[in-house]
């Protein structure tokens, strides 16, 4: 049984190390979004891109760009405060696939504005990238 | 975004898209591959996959002991399905000039390789082209406990595993009777399958081993390592019974390969059930609403529960009902789309019956992008439906419903006073049957993929073949 534990270990660590589940997500979500004829070959051309893009230092094109965020940030916050409370900051970074249920987010007490929550965001997504 | 205060409304052609190309189980096996082989860069290896696109290549590995047929069904599963047969024999055939002459007398000796050099075997053909492109079929491989976990910790994996079963007595006299023809490897039988041409007739010769003592030691051999070899392929395996005509066997293996599994797919069931009047549609529907929490559109019922309700629609139609005229399509169509396009029904899924009747209506169905993903036809007879309609009567001072067969009346005073519906009169139901067979040719060339069931059997019965008929696949088409 020893050797079987490993095995799921180490794959659990393959997993993690390369971001796979995050590109999964990635690509079933722009499948279902654009709804392509050929889903193999449009599945093709994004993983195509996504390593030339590794290979010349070229910005991937991203899923949710600026002016998204900005409209995810005024649907969480309809009465215009300027801020959103950290619970709703956790479930729309959850949402994005950008962070685990589990992962511990620090709760600074403070609301989080939209400078905030975009610099998460982008921070995140570019970390994910960079392992591609 | 907040699930809690704004509920996600996911739109409906997701969903639909997502069956549709089977997005699911492409996404499952690619993400098998990477875990097998775990390559460093998996980009690359995923367009790689992608590219192969052999994902409903047959992956098949026939188990049985000595004399089931093992060969012949292989044989005639790789001619039909166009695949590669995968032998101990063919295995070792290409490799028997390469091997070291020690190890090459050992085999001719005892006709066993070490279990290592088998997998190696193996592993190489697998990965060459025309194993990747159309599948491979194992032929009694493997044989032991061990290969069986070395093949599989190589990453392995078979779709579908048959195994043969007979009693040992009938493998023992069958044994006997085997003859192989030289040339093309065939194996024939004496008194089973005896070829049609002389000359392959006079070609044919007795292979050795096959005496009664040979056969029942290897018998012994198999029951032996078999029963530990099974629990290896839980989910995949089917046995067959070997004790029946070749033909009969094949057509099993056939249609047992043919079959997807029951995938993990996110699945909302969007049925419908067609049928005569009296069929049970009905009832269907009500049993499976109520235990998979689908909405159950009855189109009559919705349209009179508009009437009753006197809204915009039940306004338009009450002339049509007042005269008791068919309500025209257009005005159904669009009390249909208003049920159908409230929340719970995209998200639970729904169950449909009493519409479409006839093509035009279900083109429109289609049109409207509310496709069903399940349709089932039940067929009853004339005289079962005449039986079931013709002997319900009301109870005018109750309401209760009886059915003077199978839910008579407890008393001779309810009998007495029950009245029978003018709808349920014998001629009336022969009109609404007529008029449904009418259409219902047109329907089933419509709905391809439809299930015809057997109607006429007890309700819980019939619920059972229509809940297998959701919960399976769909089944593949032969080319």
């Amino acid at each position: 049984m020893e050797a079987a534990e490993s095995r799921e270990t180490q794959a659990r660590e393959y997993l993690r190390k390369h971001r796979i589940p995050e590109l999964l997500t990635y690509l079933t979500s722009s499948l279902l979004f654009f709804r392509p004829e050929h889903p193999r070959d449009y599945l093709i051309t994004i993983l195509e891109r996504l390593r030339i893009a590794k290979l010349t230092g070229i910005a991937f094109p991203f899923y949710m760009d600026n002016s998204n965020i900005v409209s995810m940030f005024e649907m969480m916050d309809p009465s215009n405060r300027g801020t959103i409370s950290f619970v709703q900051y956790k479930e729309a970074l959850q949402t994005l696939g950008l962070c685990t249920p589990d992962e511990v987010l620090k709760d600074t007490g403070r609301s989080i504005s939209l400078d905030n929550f975009r610099d998460e965001v982008n921070k995140r997504t570019e970390e994910i990238y960079a392992t591609f | 975004m907040d699930a809690t205060t704004a509920p996600h409304r996911i739109p409906a052609e997701m969903p639909q898209y997502g069956e549709a190309n089977h997005i699911f189980e492409l996404m499952q096996t690619m993400l098998e591959q990477l875990l097998i082989h775990q390559p460093e860069d998996p980009v690359s290896f995923m367009i790689k996959h992608l590219n192969r696109n052999n994902d409903n290549v047959p992956k098949i590995i026939i188990l049985g002991p000595p004399a089931s047929g093992k060969t012949t069904i292989a044989m005639w599963l790789c001619k039909h399905l166009n695949s590669n047969l995968l032998s101990m024999q063919n295995l070792i055939g290409r490799e028997l000039q390469f091997m070291n002459p020690e190890m090459k007398r050992q085999y001719l000796r005892t006709k066993m390789i070490p279990s290592a050099l088998l997998v190696r075997l193996i592993e190489d053909r697998l990965e060459e082209e025309d194993c990747i492109k159309r599948g491979w079929i194992l032929d009694g491989i493997p044989e032991t406990r061990e290969q069986a976990l070395t093949i599989q910790s190589q990453g392995i994996i078979p779709r579908h595993v048959v195994v043969l079963s007979a009693l040992d007595t009938v493998l023992i006299e069958r044994n006997l009777g085997k003859r192989v023809d030289p040339q093309t490897g065939e194996i024939y039988h004496t008194t089973f399958d005896w070829p049609p041409e002389s000359d392959i007739q006079n070609r044919l010769v007795v292979p050795p081993g096959i005496s009664e003592m040979e056969t029942a030691r290897k018998l012994l051999e198999y029951h032996r390592n078999i029963v530990r070899i099974i629990p290896s392929y839980p989910k995949i395996l089917k046995v067959i019974s070997a004790d029946q005509p070749c033909v009969d066997v094949f057509y099993q293996a056939l249609t047992y390969v043919q079959t997807h599994h029951r995938s993990n797919a996110p699945f909302t069931p969007r049925v419908l059930l067609c049928g005569p009047t009296g069929s049970g549609k009905s009832l269907q529907a009500a049993l499976l609403a109520q235990k998979y929490s689908l909405v159950n559109v009855c189109c009559g019922q919705l349209l009179k529960e508009a009437v009753a309700d006197k809204t915009q629609f039940g306004e338009l139609i009450r002339p049509f009902f007042e005269k008791q005229m068919v309500v025209p399509d257009s005005l159904v169509v669009k009390v249909l789309t208003q049920r159908l396009d409230h929340q719970d029904s995209i998200q639970k899924g729904w169950v449909m019956h009493g519409f479409p009747r006839d093509q035009d209506q279900a083109h429109m169905l289609d049109t409207l992008g509310y496709e069903p993903n399940r349709v089932f036809f039940l067929n009853v007879p004339l005289d079962s439906i005449i039986e079931r309609l013709t002997l319900r009567r009301t109870d005018p001072v109750t309401g209760e419903r009886y059915h003077l067969l199978y839910k008579p009346p407890p008393t001779m005073e309810i009998q007495a006073r029950l009245l029978q519906n003018p709808k349920d009169s014998e001629e009336q139901v022969k009109l609404k049957v007529d008029l449904f067979y009418r259409n219902s040719a047109d329907l089933e060339q419509f709905y391809k993929q439809a299930i015809t069931l057997n109607g006429d059997q007890d309700p819980y019965t019939v619920f059972e073949y229509v809940e297998s008929g959701i919960i399976n696949p769909l089944p593949k088409k032969v080319p």
